[in-house]
């Protein structure tokens, strides 16, 4: 009898204890998915989605920026993604009829937001409150690169990331910077000795991994998840930009020890030229970004921003470089509207292309058309005379923002792979004759266009 | 739980099974103890494990309440990283607790050596002479502040007593004379040195040595004293060896609320002196101003560009001024300074700006002009998108309606071409020639000193052909140079909105600021109308100056003009004034006119075409150079224009050095 209790009792317990142990599985399996995301809540539809860490991290911080007038946009990639695929829809919700969380409970690491840095009036103070709200905080400030082509000037740093972090997740603060040339700017997440590496993981942040830079947004004001936030008004555009928006700073001590070397030409006539030549370079700009046609600084014109920072006062030219893929047939037209008369045309679409334009001053502007084939790029050229073809062959490259008389322009990211191919070794040394049918260490004969085809390939006006 | 996933945790369906099992066959297998005694350890496992996923899920859910709730840990790490920044402050609070300092006075050198530092020495001719005053913190023994007055010439004493009087109590005051230092020591500055205690000081006598270092308010460290043997000669050297016992950090400090400005005020005054009440304990002088906004202000977004030098004093009574004009926008402000200065740079942080230093790299004027040079670009920089910037000096005062002043005229430079700068100062604008407020010029000179610039103007002209070091040119002359001007204009108040108390307590050239700058009118009226503005426009202005000579009163031409009676005892009317001058350069009359008049007369100023307007016993006084001026014209043919002869030549003048 008693041997029957004890395994009557055994049996009970056993009973009682998996009952516990299934509501337990049951509870972690909550437990689970609120800390992997939305995942599971999304089929079932309740509001168990805005207990998530991501959406209180991101509630909190707008709760921070709308009390402490801090003025920041969102800019995460993924929420915008997801935002932009149903715009329509997110304007037409109103305020407080959100039964979702769909934005911002995305199972995700981080979420990132732009801060306007002119527009931010008091700095001081809002750390610490944000500490006090239970973010942990960790501010990244380097040398102001607005200084940097300045001889000597050391100022105080500027801010260039916040991240803050709440329980599991991470609001990345990227600090956007005006700059002349009217875009904004952000630097380049650099972790400095002090700092906790294991602070959250920076490697899968979106931005920071190099500089940036953007075209000044217009924003707009959207309320998802319940929470009011600014966004870009073009989502779509802004999300286009960021896959190519790094940007590489000129090299300014490089190009101060370049002038101590060679001394800067000050007359009157190279005052003249660079006057002339930047603001031909800045109506081609205008003209070509109307168009939606990429471009980049090629040949002197990059030699001039690579080595000194400024417009070469002999080259007597301002040249660019397009994609032939790129190529609009309304080109020629735009500029002729823009008050630059086609002076020549060589080559066609299919083949080494290339445009002249006459700008005021005698100052001319060449487009190169570059072609793209497997394991390089090359640009055509050819002489009026003879109907002699040359390629110029360039290693490939992508293309990178940067600043250049007060303009944020294109230049090859492999800058210095593209100059050493174009002038060699030795392009530290400036030349001034240069004569470009035999000059460039990259140029090749590329045969010679048959005469029926000159009345097409060789246009001279 | 409609997407149940199998996993190993799934055991306790396998256990019921493994219970009904049991129970079928639990009477056929009652003999075999074996199976039973494992069933029911197997029960007991089971138990365990239940428990142990119990804890192990508390636990679980524990962690994620705390790191959900996780804040106070963090604010402890920043707060660590902020306290590094800090100067060490706590540095006297290790085991050293006493300073040796060692003093040294003697005719021809001083110098003061803390713990084996020299932090102070000065052996030059014909330099230094005086009482070399050195302020230490008491508490880490860095040097707060060093001076010198030279005590021999007049006034210094009352510069040191002000400033003996601004220095907190508790510090470490070090003294020594070099050379000459009782000449001028007044009967003030005596007692002051008695009340520290001294026993020389008040009995220095000519040419005697004395080394002095006391703590202010509290007890004599050491003291030595040589009497001067006779008028021709020179005390002993003397060498005085002390130890100052440190105190502690919290004696040194002050116990402000904990606020962000109080930090700032905090890391300040630990670090320099002689500031007065900013770092008074009781009473602290306020460094946050918030004067009132300006209502529709167009200069909330112009930045704002101060050039300074190592003159701390000058800049922090510039920024006070600033910081409490009506409509600033602090975060426009940027401080630029001329050389590789902490103290300065301290006064910035002070009053939470932006500072920006500036390491020199080439000699004399062309550095002033090089430092220009590099502030405006990089004030351009910084804000990409003004078209404007305000260029201001450290020895500055600025007045109350300076941004209202700039507010309502700064349209003019953008729709006039035929406009130079908009500048807050009058170079004729003394006490007796300046009147109306609401009253504006337009002058062919530039006179600078809080100004506006035009980003294009500088873009596209200044800077390309800024001098280049080598030139050793002023940057206001070049400007003012026919090449840059090209006839353009500049706009001013009648009353000046900015002061320049440059040389006021430095002896060196007090002459020259006490002749042209200390009787300069400014405006202290806040909120001040401008009127018709827009007459000021190239062509408008022509109009006005017309309808202002029509109705002028022709003055008496008999009269001598620098007689007081040359102007009748009227108030509120407008009188002219014809003077010879043959052609545009020719200034010789007017030249003689501004001396009289007690303006400024080292160069012309306040022209325009010919015509100066000022104020002369409350009525408008015009001065028409004739026939230079096309205003010529309004001459009554009887009247003749009055000539002043140049004094013969000899002008040991002063102060030609120092333009402004």
């Amino acid at each position: 009898m008693c041997r029957i209790n004890k395994n009557v009792i055994l049996a009970l317990l056993t009973l009682t204890s998996s009952a516990f142990l299934l509501f337990q599985l049951y509870y972690y399996k909550h437990y689970l998915s609120a800390k992997n995301g939305a995942g599971l809540s999304k089929s079932k539809g309740s509001r168990i989605g805005f207990d998530g860490t991501q959406w209180r991290a991101v509630k909190k911080f707008v709760m921070l920026t709308s009390s402490q007038n801090i003025p920041v946009f969102l800019i995460d990639p993924l929420i915008l993604e997801l935002i932009n695929k149903n715009l329509e829809q997110v304007k037409n919700t109103s305020h407080g009829s959100t039964s979702e969380c769909r934005f911002f409970c995305v199972p995700r690491d981080f979420t990132a937001f732009a801060l306007q840095y002119h527009l931010w009036k008091n700095e001081e103070g809002w750390f610490r409150i944000a500490e006090n709200m239970g973010f942990q905080c960790l501010k990244i400030e380097s040398k102001d690169p607005r200084l940097d082509g300045i001889d000597s000037l050391s100022g105080t740093e500027i801010p260039l990331h916040y991240i803050c972090r709440l329980a599991s997740h991470a609001i990345h603060v990227v600090v956007f910077h005006e700059r002349s040339g009217n875009y904004l700017w952000h630097g380049h997440l650099r972790l400095k000795g002090h700092i906790d590496r294991k602070f959250v993981p920076f490697r899968k942040l979106s931005f920071g991994r190099y500089a940036g830079a953007f075209d000044r947004p217009e924003l707009q004001q959207i309320t998802i998840d319940g929470l009011e936030v600014l966004i870009p008004k073009e989502p779509v555009h802004f999300l286009e930009e960021i896959p190519h928006s790094r940007f590489i700073e000129c090299r300014y001590k490089e190009a101060r020890a370049f002038f101590q070397q060679y001394l800067d030409d000050n007359t009157v006539e190279a005052m003249t030229f660079r006057k002339s030549a930047k603001e031909l370079l800045q109506l081609a700009a205008k003209t070509l970004k109307k168009l939606g046609v990429r471009f980049w600084l090629s040949s002197g014109t990059c030699l001039g921003w690579y080595r000194q920072c400024n417009i070469i006062p002999y080259s007597k030219d301002v040249d660019l470089g397009i994609f032939i893929q790129d190529y609009k047939s309304d080109i020629i037209s735009a500029f002729q509207d823009a008050g630059l008369p086609l002076k020549h045309k060589f080559g066609k679409v299919e083949d080494s292309l290339e445009l002249s334009f006459q700008g005021k001053d005698d100052v001319k502007l060449d487009i190169f058309f570059f072609y793209e084939e497997t394991d390089y790029m090359w640009n055509g050229g050819t002489q009026a005379k003879t109907g002699k073809k040359f390629k110029y062959l360039f290693p490939k490259f992508t293309l990178c923002w940067t600043e250049f008389v007060d303009m944020k322009v294109h230049v090859p990211c492999e800058t210095i792979k593209y100059i050493e191919a174009n002038y060699g070794k030795t392009w530290k040394i400036p030349v001034k004759t240069w004569d470009w049918k035999h000059s460039p260490p990259n140029v090749q004969p590329n045969g010679i266009w048959p005469i029926s085809e000159w009345d097409e390939v060789i246009q001279l006006y | 739980m409609d997407d149940w996933k199998p996993s190993p945790l799934i055991k306790p369906f396998g256990a019921r099974k493994k219970r009904s099992w049991y129970l079928t066959w639990k009477y056929k297998l009652t003999n075999q103890r074996a199976l039973r005694r494992f069933c029911q350890t197997g029960a007991v496992v089971f138990l365990l494990v239940t428990v142990i996923v119990n804890i192990k899920l508390i636990l679980d859910t524990r962690r994620a309440i705390i790191e959900a709730n996780e804040d106070s840990e963090p604010e402890q790490d920043y707060d660590e990283s902020l306290g590094r920044l800090e100067p060490p402050r706590r540095r006297g609070s290790g085991p050293r607790r006493v300073l040796d300092v060692e003093v040294y006075s003697s005719r021809s050198k001083v110098y003061v050596a803390v713990d084996g530092t020299t932090v102070l020495e000065d052996e030059a001719r014909e330099q230094g002479r005086g009482i070399h005053v050195i302020i230490l913190n008491q508490a880490t023994g860095h040097v707060m502040a060093k001076r010198v007055f030279d005590t021999y010439s007049p006034h210094e004493d009352e510069a040191m007593v002000l400033f003996l009087n601004m220095v907190a109590p508790g510090r470490v005051l070090i003294c020594t004379v070099k050379d000459e230092g009782s000449f001028h020591l007044k009967d003030t500055a005596k007692a002051l040195l008695r009340s520290l205690g001294s026993q020389a000081g008040p009995a220095l006598g000519w040419r005697d040595t004395w080394a002095f270092v006391g703590r202010k308010g509290g007890p004599v460290l050491g003291e030595k004293h040589s009497k001067s043997p006779a008028l021709s000669s020179w005390g002993d050297p003397v060498l005085l060896k002390t130890d100052v016992p440190l105190s502690s950090a919290e004696e040194a400090e002050c116990h402000w609320a904990d606020t962000e400005l109080n930090r700032r005020r905090r890391r300040f005054c630990s670090k320099v002196e002689g500031y007065g009440s900013v770092c008074s304990c009781k009473d602290p002088t306020p460094i946050e101003f918030s004067p009132d906004p300006l209502p529709d202000s167009k200069v909330l977004n112009v930045p704002v560009a101060v050039i300074a030098g190592n003159r701390p004093n000058y800049l922090y009574r510039m920024l006070r001024s600033l910081l409490s004009a009506q409509g600033v926008s602090p975060q426009m402000i940027t401080v630029f300074i001329d050389g590789y200065y902490e103290e300065p740079m301290d006064v910035v942080a002070l009053f939470g700006l932006r500072g920006i230093q500036h390491t020199p790299i080439s000699i004399k004027n062309a550095r002033v002009s090089q430092h220009y040079k590099a502030s405006l670009t990089a004030t351009f920089n910084l804000f990409p998108e003004a078209k404007f910037a305000v260029v201001l000096e450290e020895d500055l005062d600025i007045a109350v309606d300076f941004f209202s002043f700039l507010s309502q005229s700064i349209h003019l430079l953008e729709e006039d071409d035929s406009l130079y700068c908009i500048s807050a100062w009058n170079d004729q604008g003394y006490e007796h020639t300046a009147e109306d407020p609401a009253l504006l010029y337009r002058v062919e000179t530039m006179p600078g000193l809080g100004w506006v610039l035009r980003r294009s103007l500088y873009k596209e002209e200044l800077e390309p052909k800024w001098p280049t070091p080598e030139k050793l040119w002023d940057w206001d002359m070049w400007m003012r140079m026919p090449e840059q001007r090209q006839g353009r204009e500049c706009i001013i108040p009648d009353v000046s909105r900015s002061y320049h108390f440059g040389i006021v307590g430095l002896n060196m050239n007090g002459y020259f600021h006490e002749a042209y700058f200390k009787k300069h009118k400014f405006n202290t009226v806040p909120g001040v109308q401008l009127r018709n503005v827009d007459s000021l426009k190239k062509d408008a202005y022509e109009v006005e100056v017309h309808r202002l000579l029509s109705e002028a009163e022709v003055l008496d031409h008999s009269k001598n003009p620098c007689e007081d009676s040359f102007l009748p005892d009227t108030e509120g009317h407008t009188y002219v004034a014809f003077i010879r001058m043959e052609n545009d350069d020719d200034f010789t009359t007017w030249t003689q006119l501004a001396k009289c008049l007690h303006i400024w007369d080292l160069d012309v100023r306040g022209n325009h075409r010919g015509l100066w307007r000022l104020f002369r016993k409350k009525n408008h006084f015009l001065v028409v150079g004739v026939p230079a001026s096309p205003y010529s014209m309004k001459k009554p043919p009887s009247i003749t224009p009055i000539f002043l002869e140049p004094p013969p030549k000899e002008e040991g003048a002063p102060g030609a050095a120092e333009q402004i």
